[in-house]
């Protein structure tokens, strides 16, 4: 007979999410719910009839762990309805400030996840904060490595949470060469102690696959070779940065996207049947809560060809670079490769970077309410923002954001592996739950809404 | 030169310092065209050829006659176009933050008024909006100030008062009790001050700090003979400086006991200034009928 | 240095920059938590689920008055915690939860987000958007001061704080506006350009030294306010900058 556990909330990534897994006599999960259960903030309906300025300021509020993303998918999506190409230099900036958030974003994860794996050759899980050696080391590089991410991402975006310099039409401010300098001299610090850290995680991530088992709350679980495995596709729309309705050979497709409602996707009205109070910290929830995902879910499920996609920067290595990588293990490494990709894309765009040419469009059209979209590939997936703008302001606005389509391909992701690593199946996607609180009615054709909802 | 380390205070009008003379900077050049003693031009062109501050935001031009615009000098040749005084408001604060971003500065230099200097350091202390700012100050030099003016109040008293008109100004001068107009042509036309109170900046009425008590080394002509200024040099960081430009011979310097009109009259101004505003601190109070003006020295309330 | 300081981050809804921001004191961060801190609850950087005692709760976002966990967490943080941090601009003013408005899928019914203030009593504000990792710093350092250090260090600390308290006393709304209504209309601005610097959206510009907001980009942050030397200005506290700034920079040194 199957059993339901519960973990609420899930840790160690952004936001309030939660698992409900059914799982069979010996613990190993039949199927997983993963969902969110952080309010929805209504950034998609908030923004209709604002100005097209200020939608993307707002948008990048949305998160603050890929607001980068976010303020450059919603800007480039109102410049995809307006039709405004934006000069070169200005679009070098942006690619500037996408490297280097993703270079912070990688490291901040390594944080999250270093706490599930071992030093190599111990019984020792990695506690990235501890003051011994070897891990102070680790932990001093991680935090070198962010900020030169984050003080990149402040010369060329203005702030690096939640990006000040970007604007429909380009950006407010150029850089100086003496501001050039600074980030290129950064860039190269960064590479050196990229590839450092890029070798000590694949060292931590190799010795994990070759384990056979974990400790989670005083017990030894055995971890599959297959952890975190699935059947779904990839999806990416550009190795490093984006793609929009303005490039000659778009690397997404709108006709390509549909949208299910989580009431016909996760499980129904259900009761926690198997509680483990050892399970870290503070167990999970006790046997009779009640649970109900279609009713609690806080996002929508896109599809797109029909299926849930992965994305991600494995997504985007299988899909660029033929990485044959799977599962739990194939993400955490393409995401270590994604270090010292980032820092020599980042210079390659330093270097063409043209100090004294302009960053703001001469005209910006004010929109005629035609369709434009960006997809942006943020640190943790492909960002798909669209927008219709009309006269300055937006008609009509969506965020597909990364989070969002992995929910559903995670969940799948989950069957098979014993439910105490499921919350490992979870960060090996790097969530950002607070992103992915969103659901999508556009489709024309379809028009799916999510009545059953409001009761 | 020997720099004392122990601060003196003369009542707490002039702030604390550690030494204060009078001075004026060794290059000719400077001093054609500097308001007085040319210490904020020399001492920032030597803090930048040193390397203590990679720019400075000064007062700059702008697309009207006497109206400054804040502007960033990364160069000498660029600092020369900003000197002088022009007696209306330019926001330097409002690229303290823009400095460090776009311009890559990681030592800042920024002249301002006490107000600005109060600004400054507020937000060192509580940066509240101001990322990655606080330890990228490298010299706060503080100019002192009885009050600013907008810049209409100014064009008023140069067009409708002193009959003059803005393009043809030279140089404008509060000092010795006038307000004074100087022409391309050689003319001279003062005012008295009185003319000027009504067209002052409001919001100078609540300020309690003449000369810039909270930079690292301020400076203004009172106190000293034409052509010279008075140096208050403040902090640990100020005194560095200081000790170093004067040890490379930017500046002549005369012990402020000796010159003449000396500390007691920047005293005195400065306790006029202070005991006046603090009571209208203090009227605002009671400004209505049971109903206050806001107090920002007691709560943001 | 005596016993650490037991402090968390409690996530209502914020974007997670706030925390990003406590985590951009870099080598700082761990300094902080080997000397001062014991980090006790977070959801994101550390591994805990449930909501302990602390002596400091950081606490990023509004509440959305329509979700009962997060009314339950808010409460719940103000029973357990010594000192409420609201910490950011949505924890202090909404900030852009100030827009929201509802009717978005998945549940639409999610229409009402108010700063904590509203809901529990809030000890002091980190206004910002998103707050400076400096700042958090500096209030993290002083909270330490207030509870652990000596007495002239615990006089020093309440000072720092009084204007971070006032401001939570103030008001749980900010905006541009409020620059126009506190500062300009009493005849308070002198122009030096703090409010501009500020802003995160840029959304200030200067027209003949004083501040123009343009409202249709202003997000509600308050950080303009809050920065303006003429919102508060300590005397007794910022006089003594240079001692203070070094006393905040050493400690995580
Ligand atoms: C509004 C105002 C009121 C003043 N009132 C007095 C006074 O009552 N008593 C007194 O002794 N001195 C006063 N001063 C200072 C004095 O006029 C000189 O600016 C000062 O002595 C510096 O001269 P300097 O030759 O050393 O500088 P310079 O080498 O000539 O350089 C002057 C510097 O000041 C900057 N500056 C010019 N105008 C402004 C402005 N509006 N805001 C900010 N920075 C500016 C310039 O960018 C330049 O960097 C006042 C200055 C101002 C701006
Ligand atoms: S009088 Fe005070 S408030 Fe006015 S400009 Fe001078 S220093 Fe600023
Ligand atoms: S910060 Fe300065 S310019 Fe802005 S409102 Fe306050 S006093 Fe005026
Ligand atoms: S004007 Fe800018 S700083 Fe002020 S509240 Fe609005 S967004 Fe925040
Ligand atoms: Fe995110």
């Amino acid at each position: 007979m199957s059993k339901i556990v519960e973990i609420s909330p899930t840790t160690r990534h952004e936001g309030h999410s939660k698992l409900v897994l059914k799982v069979d006599d010996a613990g190993i999960i039949e199927r997983g719910d993963w969902l969110s259960i952080t309010p929805v903030r209504g950034v998609e309906k908030l923004a209709i009839n604002k100005t097209m300025d200020q939608v993307p300021k707002i948008a990048s509020r949305v998160c603050g762990i890929c607001p980068i993303a976010h303020t450059l998918a919603g800007i480039e999506s109102m410049e995809g309805s307006i039709r405004c190409e934006i000069p070169q230099d200005a679009k070098l900036l942006r690619i500037v400030l996408q490297c280097a958030n993703r270079l912070h974003s990688i490291a901040l994860h390594n944080i999250l996840i270093l706490p599930d794996f071992y030093i190599p050759g111990t019984d020792t899980k990695v506690n990235p904060f501890t003051p011994e050696e070897p891990v102070r080391s680790v932990a001093k590089r991680i935090q070198r490595l962010r900020e030169i991410g984050q003080t990149i991402g402040e010369i060329a975006g203005g702030e690096c949470i939640h990006p000040s310099n970007p604007r429909v039409g380009g950006m407010y401010k150029a850089c100086t060469p003496r501001a050039v300098n600074k980030m290129y001299d950064l860039a190269k610090e960064g590479l050196t102690l990229a590839h450092e850290q890029m070798e000590f995680m694949l060292a931590v991530i190799n010795n994990m696959r070759k384990r056979d088992w974990v400790e989670v709350g005083g017990k030894q679980i055995p971890l599959p070779k297959t952890l975190g495995f699935h059947n779904q596709g990839v999806m990416a729309a550009h190795p490093v940065y984006a793609s929009s309705n303005l490039d000659e050979n778009p690397g997404w497709d709108p006709k390509r996207w549909t949208d299910v409602r989580p009431w016909d996707w996760y499980m129904g009205e259900g009761e926690v049947s198997l509680a483990d109070p050892s399970y870290p910290i503070g167990g999970t929830s006790p046997v009779g809560t009640k649970v109900n995902p279609q009713m609690e879910a806080c996002t929508g499920v896109p599809l797109y060809d029909g299926a849930p996609v992965e994305v991600g920067p494995r997504a985007r290595l299988v899909t660029f670079k033929n990485f044959d990588e799977k599962g739990t293990w194939g993400q955490h490494i393409a995401r270590q490769l994604e270090y010292t990709d980032s820092l020599y894309a980042m210079i390659k765009a330093l270097d063409e970077y043209n100090p004294s040419g302009k960053v703001l469009a001469d005209n910006i059209p004010q929109g005629d309410g035609s369709l434009g979209w960006a997809a942006n590939e943020a640190p943790r997936g492909c960002d798909v923002h669209l927008a219709k703008v009309k006269d300055g302001r937006v008609l009509w606005y969506e965020m597909l954001v990364p989070t969002t389509w992995n929910f559903p391909t995670c969940s799948r992701a989950l069957a098979g592996a014993p439910w105490q690593v499921a919350e490992m199946v979870v960060r090996g996607y790097d969530p950002c739950v607070s992103c992915a609180t969103h659901m999508i009615v556009v489709d024309e054709d379809k028009k799916i809404v999510a009545q059953k909802l409001i009761q | 030169m020997e720099h004392s380390s122990e601060v003196k205070t003369m009542g707490t009008e002039l702030g604390k310092y550690k030494t204060c003379v009078s001075a004026r900077s060794t290059n000719k050049e400077i001093l054609k065209k500097s308001q007085d003693g040319g210490i904020v031009t020399q001492l920032f062109a030597y803090a930048l050829e040193e390397g203590i501050i990679d720019g400075a935001i000064v007062a700059g031009q702008s697309d009207e006659p006497y109206r400054p615009r804040p502007f960033i000098a990364t160069t000498v040749e660029e600092l020369m176009t900003s000197r002088g005084t022009r007696y209306n408001i330019s926001p330097n604060v409002s690229w303290i933050k823009e400095a460090t971003r776009s311009f890559g500065l990681d030592k800042i230099g920024i002249v301002g008024t006490p107000c600005q200097m109060q600004a400054v350091r507020k937000g060192q202390l509580y940066p509240v909006g101001l990322r990655d700012v606080p330890d990228k100050i490298a010299l706060a030099v503080g100019i002192f100030c009885m009050e600013n003016f907008p810049y209409q109040s100014i064009k008023q008293l140069v067009e409708d008062h002193a009959g003059v008109k803005m393009e043809s100004v030279k140089k404008m001068d509060i000092g010795k009790g006038k307000f004074w107009v100087y022409t391309e042509r050689g003319a001279v036309v003062q005012l008295p001050l009185k003319v000027t109170h009504k067209y002052e900046q409001p919001g100078c009425h609540v300020c309690l700090d003449y000369v810039a008590n909270l930079s690292d080394v301020s400076t203004g002509s009172v106190g000293s003979p034409d052509g010279w200024s008075t140096v208050f040099v403040r902090t640990k960081k100020g005194d560095d400086i200081w000790g170093k430009a004067i040890a490379a011979g930017c500046f002549e310097t005369k012990p402020i006991e000796q010159v003449k009109p000396g500390l007691e009259l920047v005293s005195k101004l400065a306790n006029e200034k202070i005991t006046k505003n603090q009571k209208t601190v203090e009227e605002r109070a009671t400004f209505g009928v049971n109903k206050a003006l806001r107090n920002p020295y007691i709560s943001p309330k | 240095m005596a016993d650490k300081i037991k402090a968390g981050h409690v996530h209502m809804s914020g974007c997670t920059g706030c925390e990003v921001a406590i985590a951009d004191n870099y080598g700082g961060l761990l300094t902080l938590l080997d000397k001062y801190v014991d980090w006790v609850y977070d959801l994101t950087l550390a591994d805990v689920r449930h909501i302990p005692k602390m002596d400091v709760a950081l606490v990023e976002g509004s509440v959305c008055i329509q979700d009962k966990l997060s009314v339950q967490e808010i409460k719940e943080t103000r029973e357990k915690s010594a000192v409420v941090v609201a910490l950011g601009g949505c924890a202090c003013y909404g900030n852009i939860t100030r827009f929201g408005r509802g009717g978005q899928p998945n549940q639409p019914q999610h229409e009402s987000y108010l700063p904590i203030g509203d809901l529990i009593k809030v000890d002091v504000y980190i206004p910002g958007c998103a707050p400076t990792p400096q700042m958090i710093r500096n209030v993290c350092v002083a909270a330490y001061l207030l509870l652990k250090g000596t007495k002239e260090q615990q006089e020093l600390a309440k000072k720092f704080l009084t204007p971070l308290m006032q401001l939570a006393d103030r008001s749980t709304s900010a905006c541009g506006c409020d620059l126009m209504y506190d500062v300009i209309n009493q005849g308070l601005c002198m122009g030096c350009g703090s409010c501009a610097a500020a802003c995160p959206v840029r959304a200030i510009t200067h027209e003949y030294g004083k501040p123009n907001v343009n409202r249709e980009m202003c997000i509600k942050c308050g950080a303009c306010y809050a920065q303006c030397p003429r919102s508060f200005f300590n005397f007794d506290v910022i006089t003594e900058f240079e001692a203070i700034l070094e006393l905040f920079d050493g400690a995580l040194k």
